[in-house]
């Protein structure tokens, strides 16, 4: 039979037995049921054999019976092996050492990282985590099982749908699904809708509350258009109202449109300067001096170089002055007229709001004096009519 | 005595298709190829060198020869002998 890893642990030598009876000693060791392993026989009448180290002190007397001799031609085997490490105490020393710190290290959580998450912070999981003992260089085998853990983190972090904990090695990884959380609406005090002018109501919708007034009437600025109480004398609750209400407003205008314009104009003079740039500052490069125009605009345009995408903090700044002159332009009565109106509708659209319409314009008194034309417009918008009126609950009422 | 002693035992293996070996003490021989040879129920070593092994049986003696012969263990009943064997030969 070979030396088995069994017998190699024990420790084994090989042993050549020289003179005598080899036979005879052969067959009296396999009586004595000592294990003579891979006998195999060299010249000069030797045999060499593997024994165990337990076997090779009961040869002995079978050696006396039999006149051999024994020689030890190699030792194997932790035995051997601790004798030599007894010799070298630091070496065996620094490779315990070795081993242990290498079991500490690898026990150590060295990472911990934060997946998953959108809307929660990483600081806030991580302090969550620090709470229920996962965070750097904490030994894992403190930690507790990675099911109760989640469970536990889940308990500390509201807004997760689900929490996974995953150890990998001395990297700890929190992978997190948030639930998703219904926008809040913002909270509102019961009211009631009223009107912003006076008006003839067009249209009117209550999407909550009570509608008070009917299509087709009059209302004053003020006036209640949609109730937020709700009931009879005895039973009333109060909501918020809710609704559309849109009425024909009339507003009255008075413009004054001049007859003659002052328009800028550019002669097509210039002065250009260049400047070269670098870290946001400028330096100037050429067209020194004042412009020797009385006025002018400024036009500014940088450009930066680019190198493979980038944006480098070089460039070149062109500055033109362009002379200007304003001129004086005479309008005709008609032009200045279209003009004011103009500009009156859009000041219309402006403060009654984007879904206004116009419905008609009536021009009352239109007169042109001094260089310019006067006129009162009445316009008639329709428009949403609807103001906010917070209901004060009265105590004791 | 002996003889007829030797005979019932002949006929009870006979009867019962008993093995040989186990009622007349006669050795096994395993052989795998020409490398391995396992000699079961031998009764010690006379000779050992590697081109020639001779082993004491209950009657008579065993004969291996070959080359590079190594008794990879032996025990009160068995050997277990590896090498390259040519002949195995045995003296009744």
């Amino acid at each position: 039979m070979k030396v088995t890893w069994l017998d190699s642990m024990r420790g084994a030598v090989t042993v050549r037995i020289r003179g005598g009876e080899v036979e005879r000693f052969v067959n009296l060791a396999a009586a004595e049921g000592v294990r003579l392993l891979s006998l195999r026989r060299t010249s000069r009448g030797e045999a060499e054999c593997e024994v165990t180290l337990r076997d090779f002190f009961r040869l002995r007397p079978l050696l006396r019976q039999t006149g051999c001799r024994v020689r030890v031609l190699r030792r194997h085997g932790l035995p051997f092996v601790l004798v030599k490490l007894n010799r070298r105490k630091f070496f065996a020393l620094g490779m315990a050492f070795f081993i242990v710190g290498m079991y500490m290290l690898s026990s150590l959580v060295w990472s911990v990282e934060v997946r998953g998450n959108a809307v929660i912070p990483s600081e806030r999981v991580l302090e969550a985590a620090r709470r229920e003992g996962i965070y750097p260089f904490q030994w894992s085998f403190r930690l507790k099982d990675a099911d109760v853990l989640s469970k536990q983190l889940m308990a500390g972090l509201p807004g997760t749908a689900w929490i996974g904990v995953e150890k990998r090695g001395t990297k700890i990884t929190i992978q997190i699904a948030e639930s998703t959380v219904p926008e809040q609406r913002p909270l509102m005090n019961p009211r009631h809708l009223v009107a912003t002018n006076d008006a003839v109501v067009t249209r009117i919708m209550a999407d909550r509350g009570r509608p008070v007034v009917k299509e087709n009437t009059r209302v004053k600025k003020g006036d209640v258009l949609i109730s937020g109480i709700l009931g009879d004398e005895r039973n009333t609750e109060t909501v918020v109202a809710e609704g559309v209400v849109r009425g024909l407003v009339w507003h009255e205008y008075d413009i004054v449109s001049p007859l003659i314009r002052k328009v800028k104009t550019y002669t097509g003079e210039r002065r250009v300067q260049w400047y070269a740039v670098a870290f946001g500052r400028a330096l100037q490069i050429s067209g020194y001096g004042k412009a020797p125009f009385a006025k002018y605009e400024t036009v500014r345009r940088e450009e930066r170089t680019i190198w493979r995408g980038i944006q480098l903090p070089f460039g070149r700044m062109k500055q033109s002055r362009l002379e200007i002159r304003y001129e004086e332009r005479t309008v005709t009565e008609a032009e200045a007229k279209a003009e004011g109106l103009l500009q009156a509708r859009a000041d219309i659209l402006a403060k009654a709001g984007p879904d206004a319409v116009i419905v008609g314009q009536n021009l009352l008194h239109e007169k042109a004096d001094n260089g310019k034309v006067y006129m009162k417009v009445l316009f008639e918008v329709e428009q949403s009519i609807v103001e906010e009126w917070p209901l004060v609950h009265i105590q004791g009422e | 005595m002996r003889r007829l002693s030797s005979r019932i035992r002949k006929w009870t293996a006979d009867i019962l298709d008993l093995p040989q070996d186990v009622v007349f003490d006669l050795p096994r021989l395993t052989m795998i190829g020409d490398r391995q040879l396992y000699i079961e129920n031998h009764r010690g070593v006379i000779h050992f060198s590697p081109d020639k092994l001779r082993l004491a049986l209950p009657k008579g003696e065993l004969e291996v020869s070959g080359s590079g012969l190594v008794i990879r263990g032996i025990w009160t009943e068995e050997v277990f002998v590896e090498g390259v064997i040519t002949d195995v030969h045995i003296n009744g």
